[in-house]
């Protein structure tokens, strides 16, 4: 008789195999179990893509959008995360997500032009409409540090700076609007709650006062500037050439600027060292997200399906240093007979087809997100991707498989 | 079915039984048949008014009326022997005979052209055929002077008939041949352009096939009737 | 495969997944749009310089790349008139059938036989690797299948002469 051999297939994990042979269909199954607790957890959420997601402070519930309107809750249970709740107050797609983990408040905002703040009341999330007054659609929202401010950028080409009012018991909110001359496409808060950079598919990353009289005391001089009026903008940057930007990120110290662009380019600017800028290009295609995850590293991501990590040396250069996903050849698994006439049928081909690319993710990467830790001491990191799956990558485990890898 | 016929084979076949019926005496029945052949030539087998014992054969030309305006069928007739006998006097001259055919769209001129290429070429494998021309928009030079009109979608196939063509035993022959030449033609075209739709829809459905395998597995996700679930690959 | 068909796919290919690489991206002119730049071109900085790649006069590709959406046009090769109507025939054919192919415009860009309109809505539901196979696969077998109706017709008119003449 023929045997037939089932491979669970989990990648990048050490694998300590036990076999059992079933004695009714003389099948055997690997069951592949991780030895090491800290190797990197791979979610999918189905087929759909995942345009955006956050998680609460302590990392057991996670909130995303499957390409809709709808936002949905998922708890940790075991290995697994189960469907707690869906928030659907959007009209149309939920653009950005961000949940406050000090006061467990999660925004949400839109391509319906509208954003929420949703809080937990009687254990049910209750949503709260925030005066963006914008007539175009939201494209990204981001908290401040400590949390009594965020910031909506929109394709309105204005970003609302959104704080509470106490008077009238609702979230309003300031505009910055000079000179911004396209879509905002992302955001990102300075450490010290007064500074947002925001990045503009007019190929600029800027650097704006974010600073709301109303709700705080007056900032402190930074690198950045010393006198900071709401809307004042403190540094402006293009990296020369062309490409729209899709992510900005402050360093843990809040004195460099790192941004990504479509010309496939990551660039940081410094702005304690009279904002010297440093750019790296390469045989990449472009990034949608970065983060800084220590001072001088930083992990990018995007339509390579592959995070990368990329470190600024003490001279101030910017140098790629490695993928953090290596494909492994893959094992032909065995196909059913069905699914092999199905295949041919279908597809005119009677292999297994989705199994072409090597990377974990099989599709583009549309967020990166802290996981663990700091800015400053990252341990862990999430990326969502357009194939559905959501990615916790460990720097332990990824430093002990992929030789010569160091966090700097 | 490469070559068309000269005849009806359903009228034969209606019109052979029928006159071996009544040979063998039997019984003759009755007949009512509309028959359709190529150039919406219609044919109709009728008893007139209900005597079984007699035939009429109909036929139906959608063109009939030009040839009326022309000098009706004695014309055609008169011309038609004059025509042979010309050719039989002359013995050393040569006979053209040429016609026009409308083609519907432009595709069918195309291809027109294609399969009266391969006439032209095909004449050096058989001698004893007769030269054949075609020439498309304007009529040949023979016409010159004729009201015979031109146009894109017009085409003239010239035959050039020697003594060898229209001798006695093969006279026949030559006729049917020659005046099947146009149905033969636009039988073909369709045929043609009946493969190449359905290569094409093949390939199309071949195509989409491949746009397919962009597509993701959805994995569904089924109960059983116990409560426990498997996922469908 | 011809030497200069493969140098040929080969850039068309490299530079579809570097312009495939597209994103949701709403209307800034009009509220509550979401459409094709490529198509509706209202912002310039959200367009980038379309790409021509040609092999020779007939056999050329046209990109053009946008935020959220990207358009293929595709020159075919036709050497003579039965390519011609062979290539408009098939061309015609597939774009009546536009809806089942999600990817196909219905309209050829202007000096093009065939046009593609991929959208970050097709990004998000298919494998981006997988619609660059599939244009190359597209443009390869077009090529063949033209050819083979070609000389499917020729060997029917060459047969049908032959038996005609035959006769006399």
């Amino acid at each position: 008789m023929k045997e037939v051999l089932f491979f669970e297939d989990i990648q990048h994990a050490k694998k300590s195999t036990t076999t059992c042979v079933s004695p009714r269909n003389f099948s055997i199954y690997f069951s592949v179990s991780g030895k090491n607790k800290t190797m990197t957890e791979k979610h999918s959420f189905g087929v759909t893509a995942v345009s955006c997601h956050a998680w609460n402070s302590s990392r057991s519930e996670i909130a995303l959008s499957q390409n809709d309107s709808i936002v949905r809750i998922y708890k940790k249970s075991g290995n697994k995360f189960d469907e707690t709740a869906s928030l659907t107050e959007h009209g149309q797609q939920v653009t950005g997500i961000e949940w406050a983990c000090k006061s467990n408040r999660i925004v949400t905002c839109g391509a319906d032009r509208n954003a929420y703040v949703w809080e937990v009341v009687d254990g049910k999330w209750k949503p709260s409409l925030v005066i963006l007054r914008i007539n175009r659609a939201a494209t990204t929202v981001r908290w401040s540090p400590l949390e009594n401010k965020f910031a909506v950028g929109s394709s309105a080409r204005v970003i609302s700076v959104c704080y509470f009012d106490e008077e009238n018991n609702w979230w309003v909110s300031k505009h910055i609007k000079k000179p911004i001359r396209s879509t905002i496409t992302c955001l990102d808060w300075h450490p010290n709650n007064y500074l947002l950079a925001a990045g503009s598919s007019d190929f600029k990353a800027r650097v704006f006062s974010a600073y709301v009289k109303e709700v705080e005391g007056k900032p402190a001089a930074t690198p950045w500037g010393t006198k900071m009026p709401f809307q004042a903008l403190m540094a402006e940057f293009s990296n020369g050439g062309g490409g729209w930007v899709h992510s900005v990120s402050f360093s843990p110290s809040g004195d460099k600027l790192a941004w990504v662009g479509h010309d496939s380019s990551v660039s940081v600017a410094d702005a304690a060292n009279g904002n010297k800028l440093s750019v790296v290009k390469g045989n990449f295609l472009p990034f949608i997200g970065i983060t800084w995850v220590t001072e001088n590293s930083m992990v990018a991501a995007g339509y390579d399906c592959c995070p990368k990590l990329f470190t600024q040396d003490n001279g101030g250069n910017v140098t790629f240093i490695s993928d953090l996903d290596i494909p492994k050849e893959k094992e032909e698994g065995t196909i059913s007979a069905m699914n092999r006439f199905k295949n041919l049928d279908k597809k005119a081909s009677a292999k297994e087809t989705s199994t072409d690319v090597r990377t974990l993710h099989q599709n583009t990467i549309t967020q990166v997100t802290i996981h663990t830790g700091t800015k400053a001491d990252c341990t862990k990191f999430s990326t969502s991707g357009v194939d559905g799956q959501v990615i916790i990558w460990d720097f332990k485990s990824l430093e002990k498989s992929i030789s010569g890898l160091r966090i700097a | 079915m490469i070559l068309l016929e000269f005849h009806n084979r359903i009228v034969e076949e209606t019109l052979t039984l029928r006159f071996r019926n009544a040979k063998e005496g039997n019984k003759p029945e009755s007949i009512d048949v509309t028959v359709a052949d190529f150039d919406g030539v219609l044919y109709h087998l009728s008893n007139p008014e209900n005597d079984k014992t007699k035939i009429i054969v109909s036929i139906s030309l959608k063109f009939y009326k030009d040839l009326e305006e022309h000098g009706a069928e004695d014309l055609i007739k008169r011309e038609y022997g004059d025509f042979m006998t010309t050719a039989e006097d002359a013995q050393k001259d040569r006979v053209t005979v040429i016609f026009s055919t409308v083609f519907k769209d432009d595709d069918d001129i195309v291809i027109g052209k294609l399969f009266m290429q391969e006439f032209k070429e095909g004449r050096r494998n058989y001698q004893q055929a007769p030269q054949v021309l075609f020439s498309h928009k304007e009529p040949p030079m023979e016409l010159k002077g004729t009201d015979a009109r031109g146009g894109d979608n017009v085409g003239y196939i010239t035959f050039v008939l020697f003594p060898r063509h229209t001798g006695a035993a093969v006279r026949d022959n030559t006729i049917n041949l020659i005046h099947t030449l146009r149905d033969y033609l636009h039988y073909h075209i369709k045929c043609s352009k009946a493969y190449i739709h359905s290569r094409m829809r093949a390939k199309t459905s071949d195509f989409l096939k491949v746009l397919n395998r962009a597509r993701p597995d959805q994995q569904k996700e089924k109960k059983t009737i116990t409560g426990k679930t498997f996922k469908m690959n | 495969m011809s030497a200069t068909l493969k140098p040929y796919l080969n850039a068309i290919k490299h530079t579809l997944t570097a312009a495939i690489c597209v994103q949701n991206f709403n209307s800034q002119v009009v509220e509550r749009h979401n459409k094709p730049e490529v198509e509706v071109k209202s912002s310039k900085e959200l367009l980038l310089t379309p790409v021509v790649i040609s092999r020779n006069e007939k056999e050329k590709v046209l990109i053009e790349g946008s935020v959220n959406s990207l358009r293929i046009s595709i020159g075919i090769k036709q050497a003579d008139d039965i390519e011609k109507i062979l290539c408009h025939k098939f061309t015609r054919f597939m774009m009546q059938r536009a809806e089942n192919f999600v990817i196909l415009r219905r309209k050829p860009v202007e000096g093009y036989d065939i046009s593609f309109l991929v959208t970050n809505v097709h990004t998000e539901e298919m494998f981006k690797h997988k619609l660059v196979d599939f244009i190359i696969h597209f443009m390869e077998e077009i090529d063949k299948e033209i050819s083979e109706m070609k000389i499917a017709l020729n060997s029917r008119a060459r047969l049908s002469a032959e038996e005609f003449l035959k006769r006399f």
